[in-house]
């Protein structure tokens, strides 16, 4: 995978999105404080919102060039979304949910990744009948890492899914992201104010500040231990 | 001044205001007209308001309305009705001062169209062909002057023919309007309607024995507020000066 | 009960959901644009969607006399397109009523429109899902309740149309005679007690429809 974000500029409420880097770890962290404008750095690689400025290549295909005035919809960019919130639609049930991608007509090779192999990874074969109402908060996570998957979308963005989890229920869901990486092979761009989590499961991470990457680097760079055992940001 | 005593002093003039100027100011006549009437009406109006210095409030509209109204407790001194109907309707009530009842004027029945229409109608029986499609009357229940236009078709034998294409309107005016807007072929007023509008020419005029006979009764209502004002207007309506101007819009006056 | 009186509330009934359909779809659609959507000039229409809400219902109606008369501009379009007459048919009285209606239809399926979380909106896009595919199987199902009640508002609106409706239309028996006009007709006629028989009815079917709006838009499933 090769993401290229060059000269990004989009201007939010206090500060504005600045980033200009090359992505192409499998798992690659984005890690900042709540409001430095990580979620809208998702929304701008997955199409729901227009960049001002700079251009954005994956794999060699333009998503979008505000200088030529190019920008890929977000249903033709193949790029998975887990928002904040999971976002299951609530009037389908669960099987309904994970297939939702397959209702679509999309031209190009069938899908290499099967319902069967999603539910069975997952563990969620047991909850396909159920309404997402009924779903406790790990099962809503996984039944939307399964939706998301299902496109078979070349990106994945996640966006602090395991916020909103207890300790517990995060070491439990954790697995889960690594067999997505391990079986699926879809690169994935995962965001998180947690270092906990990003240690666990990201090859590379950017710092964002107030819309702007600070720093770069790998977990080891990046973060160091604690007294109890969690991770904190080591200094410049 | 400051502002509560300003604010006190604007709304005390919203509210109380209209107040005194709404109580009758001494010598004002309030008059209950048929809509027919409208024009001769103001002129006469305007004549005794420079005379006597009172002032003549119309209220011009359906007999059948305003007879409803005059029962329900309105304020009027003076009833003029375009038929017999609604004043015996009064009477009755015990509403009128029966020794005050004359009847003044008469009238007669048009076929109106468009003054820019090419209808033509060589008699009333013209109002059952294909080429009108929509006939404006009053209401032919309640309302003088389409009680009048009904009773009419129904003697021609066209009653049958024209119900379908009927539009009924609230008062004979709006007949008129209805014609002048080109929304319906045709509409049946009274002669001195068709004579105040431009926009209409008269495309048939009922012959008077064949039409229905017509008459304007007015009387003064009893426990008006200005009785007195209310005969003096009632006298310049009867006088021969009042019923020239009648005259003059095309009224047919009983001697 | 006569049979006019059931023929009354029977045409009444018909034109009202008539006009009701006839402004659902541009209904929901304005609302959602006006949800959705950011536009230059977007005050102004709200401004003017809202107009027949706030205006006498006479001057609406006098508006729509001089637009669908004979001589107006959409009444001779349609005579010389259609050879259909509108004023004093039934069609005025449908127009009427659905002007009328319709400024309560936007604001209620606006507010049901606005109602959608767009998470999910985006989230479908993201699985591949079009605008319109997007509107269809989720914005659409997730507003469904508000829309209904906002239909079913519209349509208790229509139910009770008289100012632009008597001006456009005119009270013709058999023809154009809804339930208010005729109300209104009866009691000019002094024939009161025969229009308590058809305010009866009013009163039912408007009570009926807003308690059938009430109950959606109450059990609202938090989203």
């Amino acid at each position: 995978m090769n993401l290229e974000i060059a000269h990004l500029h989009l201007p939010l409420t206090a500060f504005a999105l600045e980033v200009n880097a090359r992505l192409g770890a499998h798992i690659t962290g984005v890690f900042g404080a709540s409001g430095s404008g990580k979620t809208s750095l998702l929304e701008v690689i997955a199409g729901l919102r227009r960049p001002a400025a700079g251009r954005i290549v994956l794999d060699g295909a333009v998503l979008s060039d505000a200088a030529s005035g190019v920008f890929l919809a977000a249903e033709q960019r193949h790029i998975g979304y887990v928002p904040q919130d999971d976002a299951l639609f609530p009037h389908l049930n669960v099987r309904q949910n994970l297939c939702y991608s397959h209702t679509i007509d999309q031209p190009g090779p069938p899908p290499q990744i099967t319902y069967a192999h999603v539910v069975e990874v997952l563990d969620i074969a047991d909850l396909t009948e159920r309404r997402v109402a009924s779903l406790s908060g790990g099962e809503r996570q996984r039944v939307a890492f399964g939706r998301a998957v299902l496109a078979s979308p070349r990106l994945l963005l996640l966006d602090e899914p395991l916020d909103g989890l207890d300790a517990e229920l995060k070491q439990r869901v954790i697995p889960y992201l690594h067999t997505m990486r391990d079986e699926f092979g879809i690169p994935m761009v995962y965001v998180s104010h947690n270092a906990d989590e990003i240690v666990a499961l990201c090859d590379d991470v950017l710092l964002l500040e107030r819309g702007c990457c600070v720093r770069r680097g790998t977990c080891a760079d990046l973060f160091a231990v604690s007294q109890a055992p969690h991770y904190i940001l080591k200094p410049d | 001044m400051n502002r509560s005593k300003l604010l006190l002093r604007i709304v005390g003039a919203i509210f109380i205001g209209p107040l005194c100027h709404g109580r009758l100011a001494a010598g004002e006549v309030t008059v209950f007209a048929a809509a027919s009437l409208s024009d001769a009406l103001r002129e006469i109006a305007a004549a005794y308001e420079k005379t006597t210095g009172d002032t003549v409030r119309l209220n011009l509209g359906a007999s059948s309305i305003l007879a409803r109204q005059i029962k329900e407790g309105a304020p009027a001194d003076l009833f003029f009705s375009a038929d017999e109907a609604k004043m015996d309707d009064l009477a009755q009530a015990g509403l009128i001062d029966p020794t005050t009842r004359r009847s003044l004027l008469s009238n007669s029945l048009v076929i109106v169209v468009a003054a820019d229409s090419n209808l033509k109608l060589s008699s009333a029986q013209d109002l059952a062909k294909a080429t009108v499609r929509r006939l404006a009357l009053a209401e032919p229940e309640t309302v003088p002057a389409g009680i009048y236009a009904r009773v009419y078709l129904q003697k021609q034998g066209l009653w049958e023919a024209v119900v379908g294409k009927m539009v009924p309107t609230e008062n004979v005016r709006a007949v008129l309007a209805a014609v002048e807007s080109g929304n319906v072929d045709a509409g049946i007023v009274y002669k001195t309607d068709a004579l105040i509008s431009k926009k209409v020419r008269i495309a048939y005029e009922v012959p008077r024995g064949e039409g229905p006979r017509i008459s304007y009764p007015l009387a003064m209502i009893k426990g008006g507020e200005n009785p007195a004002g209310a005969a003096r207007f009632l006298a310049l309506l009867s006088s021969p000066a009042g019923k020239s101007v009648f005259a003059k819009y095309g009224f047919i006056t009983e001697p | 009960m006569s049979f006019e009186v059931w023929q009354v509330a029977w045409f009444t009934t018909w034109v009202a959901a008539i006009g009701t359909l006839l402004i659902l779809p541009p209904g929901i659609a304005l609302g959602w644009l006006l949800a959705r959507k950011h536009w230059p000039g977007k005050t102004l229409v709200e401004t003017l969607v809202t107009l027949p809400l706030v205006m006498p219902p006479v001057a609406t109606g006098l508006m729509l006399l001089k637009l669908f008369g004979r001589r107006g501009l959409l009444g001779r379009w349609c005579e010389s397109v259609f050879g259909v007459e509108i004023v004093f048919t039934w069609r005025a009285v449908v127009i009427a009523t659905a002007v009328m209606s319709f400024p309560l239809l936007v604001r209620t399926a606006r507010l049901a429109l606005e109602g959608v979380n767009p998470r999910y909106e985006q989230v479908a896009r993201t699985l591949g899902a079009g605008p319109w595919r997007v509107f269809w199987t989720i914005t659409l199902p997730l507003a469904a309740r508000g829309l209904v009640a906002g239909a079913v508002l519209a349509f208790a609106r229509a139910l009770g149309e008289f100012g632009a409706t008597i001006m456009v239309a005119g009270f013709i028996p058999g023809r154009t005679a809804t339930l208010s006009l005729s109300i209104y007709h009866l009691v000019q006629l002094s024939r009161d007690n025969e229009a308590w028989g058809l305010l009866a009815i009013s009163v039912a079917l408007a009570f009926g429809a807003l308690w059938l709006s009430e109950i959606l838009l109450r059990k609202r499933p938090s989203l």
